[in-house]
């Protein structure tokens, strides 16, 4: 279908983009890589009056590592991800995530700033994010402001973001000594969503996991953290009990929905087995 | 000069096509050219009580809303006219169509659609098509006295008799799913009346002369009256054989004398084409001790949805395949279509022989695995030999190869097993010496006994499974078979130019190429002499469909034939051009005989034998296929190049229909109409590695030997997955495609209090590198 008409808008400095949104409001929405605008515009699932396009604003894609993080600029397109060796060194839990979202064509479009304010529970970023502990950079009228990811996604297809805000940087701790991090997704074919996947992001102390966080994709109505998960797992070695009693957890954590994906008692099954899979291999990193 | 048979010449149209400059049939357009949109029923069974064109009319465009009153003879369809082209009084699935709005602009024809105000009184939907056999079940056509398309019964010998004396039985229930055909290309054309008052169609399909025939008894006119034209066609599969926009067309610039257009979105197309047909198959298959196969029980059923389309022919290919491609002595098979609410289902590459050969190939295995044989054993004791009396009784039509596609195929696996092979694979079979089965095949690791030898270390678990196929080529059963073609040679002392008019569809597979490598090969003069005129029902001869593998061997032997012909007359007479029609007829088939069931089915059959390696992770059911053998006897390779390309393209339809194409209804509404839902293989999910292995035993009857290949690769597909899965994981799994629900289903009984065995991998102490994802 085509989309219902719209009007077009494309700043150069984000100042412009902000008073735009604030003009229109509810009205508008902002256009980044459109890999999911598009498409819900074009089914009609979206109608905006108004389209701000950010692709014109400099500076606000790239990559920066700091002493305390890894800053990503939210136009930054996924297939740039894939680029850097610091990433697949560093970040194995976002280059694991880089390499399965979408397909290659859908990467050269799609940013991670969009991945993240669209807040669709089946991205695969916002388990990445949750993982990591990150914190968002957000510019409005009003001025700048942080939010840490843990209060960013407020429901499904909704975030903290307000209508006049731009989500411009998204930050990653940089991870210490001992660190390691895994991101497992099994999908139905390449560029599909996941029936499940799960981030795992933490820190060892020789044997012993110290920290841990760990998240799921596409098993909730929102990006969830496996909590309980974390707690059984904090301060143990890894043994097949402990695992077990993770992966069990997090599969009575997620609250998926039967559709052509799969079943509740599959997804529940697959996020299970993924949750004990990626902590054995973000531990395996850790310890490298 | 070089032989241009066999060379792998290039395609004259493959730079246009990926340019973007090649003419498809939504690229057309004239002056004046009104847009048409197709109401569709959107719902699977309702009585039309009120029909309300009048404010679909009154919108500023639209110029006219055509209903089930326009049109001169409501009803069509390839075998049985039993589809209304607008219905009138009933529509019987979501893809009906209720009504045709044309407008001056796409959007005013939109915004017609959907104000075309149609009352419904929805009847009582039947979707199951057992449920579509009971007593009592609602008629999707009112008036037959069931909703049975054909019932197609095949007796041979005594089945009861010899599966009571025989050493092994078996049973099996297998369940296939609807395929799309997903072509690239939706449909799409532009019908206007020409200065001679004809109706002129330009747009994609897979037989002119068919489509011609069916528009012309929809119009009520003579057939001269009607122009069928082809452009680029964005791929076929079957999915074009029945008229899809063809007609609506033709009687929309009928009725308006103007010139009209239409582009289907995919959405349209996926709800308004029928599929390929969804099959249950329950059989019991019987074995000596030696491995003989002695007798084969079967029942099919098979979803025909809502209208006949091509039903009642896929059954017979069904039937008749339900023994594969063996030499069984008692065979006693019943195939029934049947009418439903759902999508209809059809011809697709393959037609029938996928569906009845996923059944009879995992069954051979399975028999084997009971004989303690291996699958390739099996197969060498039971598989049709020159000679072999069809389930119809008669002998098979000569050129019976599928024993060498076998070993061919055996032979290449023994190489790509590497070490583990002897020294008589390595070197290839001398004479009358047979090529040992390769271990992997011989005991299936994940087999009981196997698994005695203690568990496999990682949850990732590979395997390879081997099966053969046949696939009828050209119509079958009694229906009329030729192929029409006209050669003129221009010049004077030599041949300047040569014109071959015939009407074969060139659906992407490359037969027009071929057909001209086959004309100059046959006159001697280089490619580009020869010139053919093959998209234009009045201009080019009926050369029947591109389907059934068929225009390899029937158009290419009927230009050959022609073009030898109008060469022999270049030769004898002073004539200028010189010009000769051959029609070619290849030898009868016949109907079965319905107190016997016997008759000659086909004229000739394509054989193939694949080996498919899959890695299976036994922990969430994902199935990878690494590497294909696709071994296959083209009587002769006409063109390497387009030969391979038919090889991996259809592996590729195949592992899609194996592994993802899942096309899903509930209570006749459709599930997955868009490729976010219907999901397809692209070429990251395409094995690394698929390796054509060629082999050109003349065919009797086809030009230079050369048979059709286009449908085989399709055939031994799932049943070669399906032996991999259980020669990986112990597991049988007989429901397509093996999605990785299924497939954990079948390992682990996730859904029952968990047993742990099956995840060894895991857990444990496995290093974690090893679950690879
Ligand atoms: C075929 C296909 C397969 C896909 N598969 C996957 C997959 O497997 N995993 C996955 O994670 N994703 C997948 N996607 C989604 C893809 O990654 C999207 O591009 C992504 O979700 C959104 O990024 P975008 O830049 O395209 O955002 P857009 O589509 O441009 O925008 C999405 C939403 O975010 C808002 N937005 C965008 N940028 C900002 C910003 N800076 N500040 C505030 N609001 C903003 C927009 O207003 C809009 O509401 C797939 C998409 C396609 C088309």
């Amino acid at each position: 279908m085509i989309p219902s008409a719209f009007d077009f808008y494309a700043p150069r400095t984000l100042d412009e983009a902000i008073a735009l949104l604030a003009e229109h409001g509810d009205e508008a929405k902002v256009l980044a890589g459109g890999q999911s605008l598009i498409p819900a515009m074009r089914f009609r699932l979206a109608a905006p009056a108004v389209l701000v396009d950010i692709n014109g604003i400099g500076g606000l894609d790239g990559l920066r590592e700091t002493n305390g993080h890894l800053a990503i600029g939210a136009l930054t397109r996924e297939a740039a991800l894939e680029e850097y060796t610091f990433i697949r060194e560093r970040y194995p839990l976002l280059a694991d995530a880089a390499h399965v979202i979408a397909d290659p064509l859908v990467r050269n479009r799609a940013t991670v700033g969009g991945n993240l304010a669209h807040a669709d529970p089946a991205n695969d970023h916002p388990a990445v994010m949750l993982a990591y502990g990150a914190e968002l950079a957000a510019h409005g009228p009003r001025g700048a402001r942080t939010i840490p990811i843990d209060d960013f996604f407020t429901g499904m297809f909704s975030t903290s973001l307000e209508p006049d805000e731009l989500l411009t940087e998204i930050r990653i701790p940089r991870p210490g000594p001992g660190s390691g991090g895994a991101y497992l997704k099994v999908e139905r074919k390449v560029g599909d969503y996941a029936i499940s996947a799960v981030a795992v992001q933490l820190t060892m102390d020789g044997p012993t996991i110290r920290t841990i966080r760990i998240a799921l994709t596409n098993v909730s109505p929102t990006p969830i953290r496996a909590e309980e998960a974390e707690r059984i797992l904090t301060g143990q070695t890894l043994t097949d009990a402990t695992l077990e009693a993770a992966g069990q957890a997090a599969a009575a954590a997620c609250d998926p929905s039967a559709d052509l994906r799969g079943s509740i008692e599959y997804k529940r099954d697959l996020t299970r087995v993924l949750v004990k899979r990626a902590v054995r291999r973000a531990a395996e990193r850790a310890t490298k | 000069m070089e032989p241009l048979i066999g060379a792998p010449v290039a395609r004259p149209d493959a730079l246009a096509k990926v340019t973007g400059a090649a003419r498809y049939p939504g690229d057309l357009d004239r002056p004046g050219t009104l847009h048409l949109k197709v109401v569709f029923a959107g719902r699977p069974h309702a009585r039309i009580v009120g029909l309300d064109v009048t404010a679909a009319e009154a919108v500023p465009g639209v110029v006219a809303v055509l209903t089930a009153a326009d049109v001169p003879h409501n009803a069509y369809g390839l075998v049985e006219a039993d589809q209304p082209v607008l219905c009138g009084d009933v529509v019987r699935f979501v893809g009906d169509r209720v009504a045709l709005v044309a407008a001056e602009s796409q959007a005013a024809a939109e915004a017609g659609a959907r104000l075309v105000r149609v009352v419904y009184d929805d009847l009582p939907v039947v979707s199951d098509p057992r449920a579509a056999l009971e007593p009592g079940a609602p008629l999707v056509h009112a008036g037959r006295a069931s909703n049975l398309v054909a019932h197609v019964p095949i007796r041979k010998g005594d089945a009861a008799a010899a599966l009571a004396a025989a050493d092994v039985v078996l049973e099996g229930e297998f369940r296939t799913s609807w395929q799309e055909h997903a072509f690239l290309q939706p449909e799409a054309g532009l019908a206007y009346i020409d200065e001679q008052g004809r109706v002129v169609v330009e747009t994609a399909g897979q037989w002119l002369h068919e489509d011609r025939r069916q528009i012309a008894e929809v119009l009520g006119l003579p057939e001269e009256q009607v122009v069928v034209r082809y452009v680029a066609i964005g791929g076929a599969f079957g999915g074009r054989e029945d008229l899809s926009v063809q007609h609506l067309l033709a009687l929309a610039a009928w009725r308006l004398r103007r010139p009209v257009k239409i582009v289907w979105e995919r959405e349209e197309s996926m709800v308004g084409h029928h599929k390929r047909h969804p099959v249950q198959i329950r059989c019991t298959w019987g074995a000596t001790r030696a491995g003989k196969i002695v007798a084969v029980r079967a029942e099919a059923l098979a979803d025909g949805g809502a209208y006949a389309s091509t039903s009642q022919e896929v059954l017979k290919c069904i039937a008749l395949f339900a023994s594969g491609c063996y030499d069984v002595d008692h065979i006693h098979v019943d195939a029934y279509a049947v009418y439903t609410n759902n999508v209809p289902a059809g011809a697709f590459r393959g037609f029938g022989a996928p569906q009845a050969q996923f059944a009879s190939e995992s069954m051979v295995t399975r028999l084997a695995h009971a004989l303690g044989m291996d699958p390739v054993a099996i197969r060498r004791i039971n598989l049709y030999r020159e000679g072999s009396i069809e389930p119809t009784q008669h002998p098979l039509p000569p050129g019976v190869s599928v024993r060498e596609c076998l070993e061919a195929c055996v032979e290449r696996l023994a190489q790509e097993l590497g070490g583990q092979e002897n020294e008589a694979a390595r070197r290839g079979p001398g004479d009358g010496e047979r090529i040992p089965v390769p271990p992997a095949l011989s005991w299936p690791p994940g087999h009981p006994i196997a698994a005695a030898h203690g568990p496999q270390p990682t949850a990732l678990k590979r395997g390879w499974g081997i099966a053969c196929g046949i696939k009828n080529l050209g119509y079958s059963f009694g229906f009329p078979e030729q192929a029409t073609a006209s050669v003129a040679l221009h010049g004077g002392a030599t041949i300047e130019h040569a014109e071959l008019r015939i009407g074969a569809a060139d659906v992407g597979q490359g037969v027009h190429l071929i057909l001209r490598q086959i004309v100059a090969e046959t006159l001697g003069v280089p490619l580009d002499v020869v010139r053919i005129i093959a998209d234009d029902s009045a201009e080019a001869p009926n050369a029947g469909s591109a389907s059934a593998s068929r225009l390899t061997i029937m158009a290419g032997r009927a230009a050959h034939d022609a073009a030898a012909a109008a060469l022999r007359l270049w030769r004898e007479e002073e004539e200028r051009p010189a010009r000769a029609t051959v029609q070619y007829c290849p030898p009868a088939t016949t109907p079965l005989d319905p107190l016997t069931t016997a008759g000659r089915p086909n004229y000739a059959y394509g054989y193939a034998a694949q080996a498919v390696e899959v890695e299976v992770d036994t922990a969430t059911g994902q199935v990878r296929v690494l590497r294909v053998i696709s071994a296959h006897d083209v009587g002769r390779a006409v063109n390497r190049q387009q030969l391979e390309g038919q090889i991996e393209g259809g592996v590729a339809q195949a592992l899609g229909y194996t592994l993802m194409e899942q096309f899903q209804m509930r209570d006749g509404r459709v599930l997955t109409p868009g490729f976010s839902t219907y999901l397809l293989p692209t070429i990251l999910d395409t094995p690394p590695e698929i390796i054509p292995v060629v082999l050109e035993l003349a065919d009797p009857e086809g030009p230079y030997g050369a048979r059709g290949v286009a449908e085989l690769p399709l055939v031994p597909f799932a049943p070669a997955v399906a032996a991999a899965i259980h020669a990986a994981t112990g597991v049988w799994v007989s429901d397509l495609p093996f999605t990785p629900e299924r497939v954990l289903d079948a390992i682990a009984h996730f859904r029952q209090p968990r047993s742990r065995a099956s995840e060894a991998g895991a857990s444990g102490s496995v290093p974690p590198a090893a679950h690879t994802m």
